[in-house]
């Protein structure tokens, strides 16, 4: 994957690892790729995906187990947690950028319900 | 800690002209480190007298803790060493040369990077393209058991994919506990696989930084914030 050089590399593996949990990419109870791997894989710093690793073992996303690696934690509410989390954020992102535009509370809703029908009718 | 780079008051000189002054730098253990400046900033030079290659500067350089030259030398393993060797040299034989001289290099791992990197060994040296080359100046280089690696500008004039094997390799194939110091001055290409940035300008350490501080505290990718350092403009501490 290409990073934001911009942005600190430990959170965008985190934000990474987050998308893949909830697109079921890795599935609950999957074991995570050793850390080495990872860096190779992502082409980062081992010190890098330890912190991210370290960050989400903390947030009980996922669970070391000893001696074996890591693995995607099997708690449900976790799990939704998370993905109510992402899409909270994304609703932020657009709500906040809409309001910039002097876009109402109404308005949005409005917009948005004819943005998803339009949606729609392109991809009938 | 152990497994450090600490360097105190280096001065150097050459030909009578200051090539870097008043030099002071602690490296951790098992940190990637990108050292970036200028061509003729004294990068290379640098390396040279921590690989004790270079003699005759003031001051202390010591690698975990030991100031002894000879010590020094088997602490080190640095990508210059390569210049050394004939152009008609077959690189089986350069193999060969140093698992006579490098009691710490191990045949099995150079093996194992090679067949990664697909290096040749039946070829001569001046039979390699510059990338080829590059790779095996960096098998060579991280195959020896070392406490301190130093690469000298490993991705000067290569092409994107050998340069990515090479990042690879170094990730897949370095000491938890080991240093790795590269330097270049091109940042972007390395910029996901440091730790630390450590850049010199007008004969010292300019500054030396987290890459992720830098990130995180300047909202900067490591290239912007290199070229802002050399461009001269003022960054709040």
């Amino acid at each position: 994957m290409k990073f934001d050089d911009k942005i600190p590399i430990y959170y965008q593996i985190k934000n990474y690892i987050y998308r893949e949990i909830i697109v079921g990419k890795l599935a609950p109870g999957d074991k995570l790729p050793a850390v080495r791997q990872l860096a190779v894989d992502l082409t980062v710093n081992v010190n890098t995906v330890q912190r991210a690793l370290s960050e989400l073992i903390s947030e009980k996303i996922i669970e070391p187990q000893r001696g074996k690696g890591n693995f995607v934690t099997e708690d449900k509410d976790t799990i939704e947690k998370l993905k109510k989390m992402l899409i909270t954020e994304q609703l932020q992102d657009l709500y906040e950028n809409l309001h910039k535009l002097n876009v109402s509370d109404e308005e949005i809703v409005n917009y948005l319900e004819n943005y998803i029908n339009e949606r729609k009718q392109v991809q009938s | 800690m152990t497994n450090t780079i600490e360097i105190k008051n280096l001065n150097y000189r050459k030909n009578y002209r200051s090539i870097l002054e008043d030099v002071n730098l602690n490296i951790g253990a098992g940190k990637t480190v990108g050292l970036l400046g200028e061509n003729g900033a004294g990068k290379t030079t640098l390396m040279r007298l921590i690989a004790g290659v270079a003699k005759g500067a003031s001051g202390s350089i010591s690698i975990d803790g030991k100031d002894d030259v000879s010590l020094k030398k088997s602490f080190v393993s640095f990508s210059e060493q390569l210049n050394g060797f004939s152009s008609s040299m077959r690189i089986d034989k350069i193999i060969r040369f140093y698992e006579d001289v490098y009691p710490d290099f191990s045949t099995e791992k150079y093996n194992q990077m090679a067949g990664f990197l697909q290096i040749d060994e039946g070829l001569r040296l001046s039979a390699l393209s510059k990338g080829m080359k590059e790779k095996l100046v960096i098998g060579l280089t991280l195959s020896r058991d070392t406490k301190v690696y130093l690469l000298d500008e490993p991705f000067g004039g290569i092409d994107s994919m050998s340069r990515k094997k090479i990042i690879q390799s170094i990730i897949k194939w370095k000491n938890d506990d080991a240093i790795i110091l590269v330097s270049d001055h091109y940042v972007s290409e390395i910029a996901s696989i440091l730790d630390e940035v450590v850049i010199i300008k007008d004969r010292t350490i300019y500054t030396q930084k987290s890459a992720e501080e830098i990130r995180s505290k300047y909202a900067e990718g490591i290239e912007q914030y290199y070229e802002s350092v050399y461009e001269g403009n003022d960054i709040d501490d």
